[in-house]
């Protein structure tokens, strides 16, 4: 087998792992070593699903001893295995990386007899990248659930962020579909890896030259939509990640059925890719916007509205916080505006030290006033005036209704629902309907609904 | 102090070069007035009124550049990255925020909802949002004995992917030429410098042809087929940085008039 087709193969295997970003490290080049780091990350590449290639995102091996069903790359799938050799794996990386298509190495790997040799063949592709091939940029690396901690320990001292799939948001679906995993066995790394990063940080702020254990923190996946967990447990879920082993970034991955089993969505199922974006806007609002994951989701709630966003369903929901006057109102308070993020935020606190500020000067900054205008007063008066029924027209997401060309075949030009177009609209479209009708009679019934709330 | 101006109907025509436009400044101090244009040589634009043609004098420049100095780095970044800028009008916009930053002080770069600092930090955000681009969307290949890069911005992004491209490879040289501007950026021996070219030869070789293929597998490898949402990779990637990237290219098209 050529060094292209297994990259061919072990790149697809690990094309489902979400996590692929290259930030929360800043670390310039030096002489003799090849590559530096940003903090905020480099995308490189789109591809044309609109994901973004960042790292060579590859797993080691995808020959599994595991049986997950969920999962592309179990024991009983017939698939093309392939396995790297270090070497292999650190001169593609370089001549990647030299070209500018990447910002680092992203390795995973299927479970390779046991965790502990897994992690072991790892160590060793990623100890020959960084000590002879001299690599500076960002390393990613999974630890494989169930491996020793001296293990961890090594990797942690080679990569930059480490990463602990928690695969699915709960323990019963766990055992249901991943029999071979345990939560303990993953949470057990995660908190290892929390309280060594935290003492790493420690002692490199009082000496320089200290081992730095995976610099950027660590994140974990999981995916949505495959059991029936509620948005109300993922959020709680996330944010007790958050807080608990002060994580950067929890990935969501919205479920594509590969394998048809009783247990699962059935095969024609489409990828719920609204709930999906639902869930990392919500995400965003946990790490940015100071919400709490219970203000967001409540007991008669439990899931996300997919004609609007978690933003906007707040606000909608506390009339009494609002308006806000943007001359005078905390950054705490304007990150809670929709419309208003933290970029316009930062903005507005800075540019009102100069002058007053208008809706005129709010436009002149950048700020998105469509939503905006009516939760805000300027110097007093209100921003824009409205009916129910505008303001509801104003808040509701496009996203949810976006029909267009789908151009899979070259022959095929009638418009169709967007991928991430609520599934309500979809169900209509499959139906038979046009789908620009469609989506127009769902718009109209999301926005007689959002009236009547409001 | 403040310095009242008022606007004539006048435009500058300057040189075209940093030290010149930083004459305008001075002449519209000297004259107590903001012109209507300020024109760089190749910008022909048909006035009604005079043009004023404004002499590039170094004393000038430097008076006016340190003035610069003292208003600190904020405002300097923005009439400095500003400047790169290929949009029409930049010069008097950059004017008229620097009599703004002299008239108020360093404070005058936190007047985001004044008009034109506004203006002034749209300019300077566009040049450096396509320098942010073209760091992730440039692509080396291996020409000669050097890496070397084919890009076509609207600005003259250059001077600003120097310093990341100095810390990503610091001990190859390479070289990256802005087709559209026709200049180069050459790293050779730790040491770089800003060339005039037109044509950028030698060819990559066989061996890059082989790494392109390779990476293209990879990148169509990554696809997932469920998802494709090709708004989505455009709202990312504007077509225009496509000519310049190899995986966006179609399999059979390599042989695309390379030489550029």
């Amino acid at each position: 087998m050529d060094l292209a087709e297994k990259l061919e193969i072990l790149a697809d295997s690990a094309k489902y792992d979400v996590a692929c970003t290259s930030s929360g490290v800043d670390r310039p080049g030096r002489h003799g070593a090849l590559g530096c780091c940003a903090a905020p990350g480099i995308c490189h590449a789109f591809t044309p699903d609109g994901r973004c290639v960042s790292l060579l995102k590859v797993l080691y091996s995808n020959a599994c001893s595991y049986d997950c069903s969920y999962c592309v790359n179990r024991r009983t799938n017939d698939r093309p295995r392939a396995t790297f050799t270090p070497r292999e794996l650190a001169e593609l990386t370089i001549g990647f990386y030299r070209r500018n298509y990447i910002e680092g190495l992203f390795l995973s790997s299927a479970v390779l007899g046991s965790p502990d040799t897994t992690m072991e063949r790892m160590i060793e592709a990623l100890r020959i990248l960084r000590e002879e091939y001299r690599f500076n940029g960002y390393i990613h690396a999974k630890t494989i659930p169930g491996a020793d901690p001296q293990l961890v320990r090594r990797i942690g001292l080679l990569a930059d962020r480490l990463s602990v799939n928690i695969e699915l948001p709960s323990e019963s679906s766990l055992s249901l579909l991943a029999p071979d995993k345990k939560k303990q066995a993953i949470l057990k790394p995660m908190g290892q890896i929390a309280v060594q990063s935290a003492q790493s940080k420690r002692e490199l702020a009082v000496y320089r030259n200290a081992p730095a254990f995976a610099p950027a923190g660590q994140s974990t996946q999981m995916i949505i939509g495959a059991t029936p967990e509620t948005d109300r447990h993922i959020m709680a879920l996330t944010e007790g990640l958050y807080k608990k082993y002060t994580l950067k970034r929890v990935f969501y991955s919205a479920y594509l059925p590969v394998v048809g089993d009783s247990r699962l969505p059935a095969l024609s199922t489409p990828p719920p890719l609204l709930r999906e974006h639902r869930l990392y806007q919500a995400d965003w609002l946990l790490r940015y916007y100071h919400f709490s994951a219970g203000e967001l989701l409540t007991e008669e709630e439990p899931n996300f509205d997919p004609y609007l966003d978690p933003k906007c369903t707040w606000a909608v929901r506390h009339p009494a916080f609002f308006p806000v006057e943007v001359n005078a109102a905390p950054l705490e308070t304007l990150l809670r505006v929709p419309g208003i993020g933290p970029k316009s935020a930062l903005r507005i606190v800075t540019a009102r030290r100069a002058n007053r500020l208008g809706l005129a000067e709010l436009k002149r900054m950048g700020v998105v006033v469509k939503r905006a205008q009516y939760f805000i007063t300027c110097g007093g008066s209100a921003a824009a005036r409205g009916n129910r029924q505008e303001i509801a027209s104003a808040l509701l997401d496009p996203r949810a209704f976006a029909v267009g060309m789908h151009q899979l075949s070259l022959d095929d030009f009638v418009a169709k629902p967007l991928p991430c177009a609520a599934p309500a609209l979809q169900k209509l479209a499959a139906g038979g309907v046009e789908a620009r009708t469609a989506a127009q009679a769902v718009r109209q019934e999301a926005l007689g609904c959002l009236t009547q709330r409001m | 102090m403040s310095y009242p101006a008022h606007v004539t109907d006048a435009a500058y025509r300057y040189d075209g070069s940093f030290k010149g436009f930083l004459c305008c400044v001075f002449e519209s101090y000297a004259n107590r007035e903001i012109p209507s244009a300020v024109l760089p040589p190749d910008q022909g634009q048909l006035t009604l009124f005079g043009v004023k043609e404004i002499a590039t004098d170094p004393a000038r420049a430097q008076r006016v550049a340190r003035g610069l100095d003292r208003l600190g780095g904020d405002a300097k970044d923005c009439v400095t990255t500003g400047f790169l800028s290929q949009q029409q009008e930049k010069d008097l916009i950059l004017l008229r925020f620097v009599r703004r930053c002299f008239a108020y002080g360093p404070g005058a770069t936190q007047m985001l909802g004044d008009p034109d600092v506004a203006a002034a930090f749209e300019v300077q955000r566009s040049v450096n949002n396509e320098a942010g681009k073209l760091i992730e969307f440039l692509r080396f290949e291996q020409r000669g004995t050097m890496l070397g890069a084919v890009i076509h911005p609207k600005n003259r992004v250059l001077p600003l992917l120097r310093a990341h491209f100095c810390s990503r490879l610091p001990d190859e040289d390479f070289l990256i030429f802005d087709a559209t501007h026709g200049v180069a950026m050459l790293r050779q021996n730790r040491a770089v410098q800003y060339l005039p070219m037109e044509r950028y030869e030698p060819e990559p070789d066989a061996a890059e042809l082989d790494w392109q293929t390779l990476w293209k597998r990879f990148f169509k490898a990554l696809t997932i087929e469920e998802r494709r949402n090709a708004k989505c990779q455009m709202n990312h990637v504007q077509k225009r940085f496509w000519q310049d990237m190899c995986e966006m290219q179609p399999d059979f098209a390599r042989a695309k008039g390379a030489g550029v």
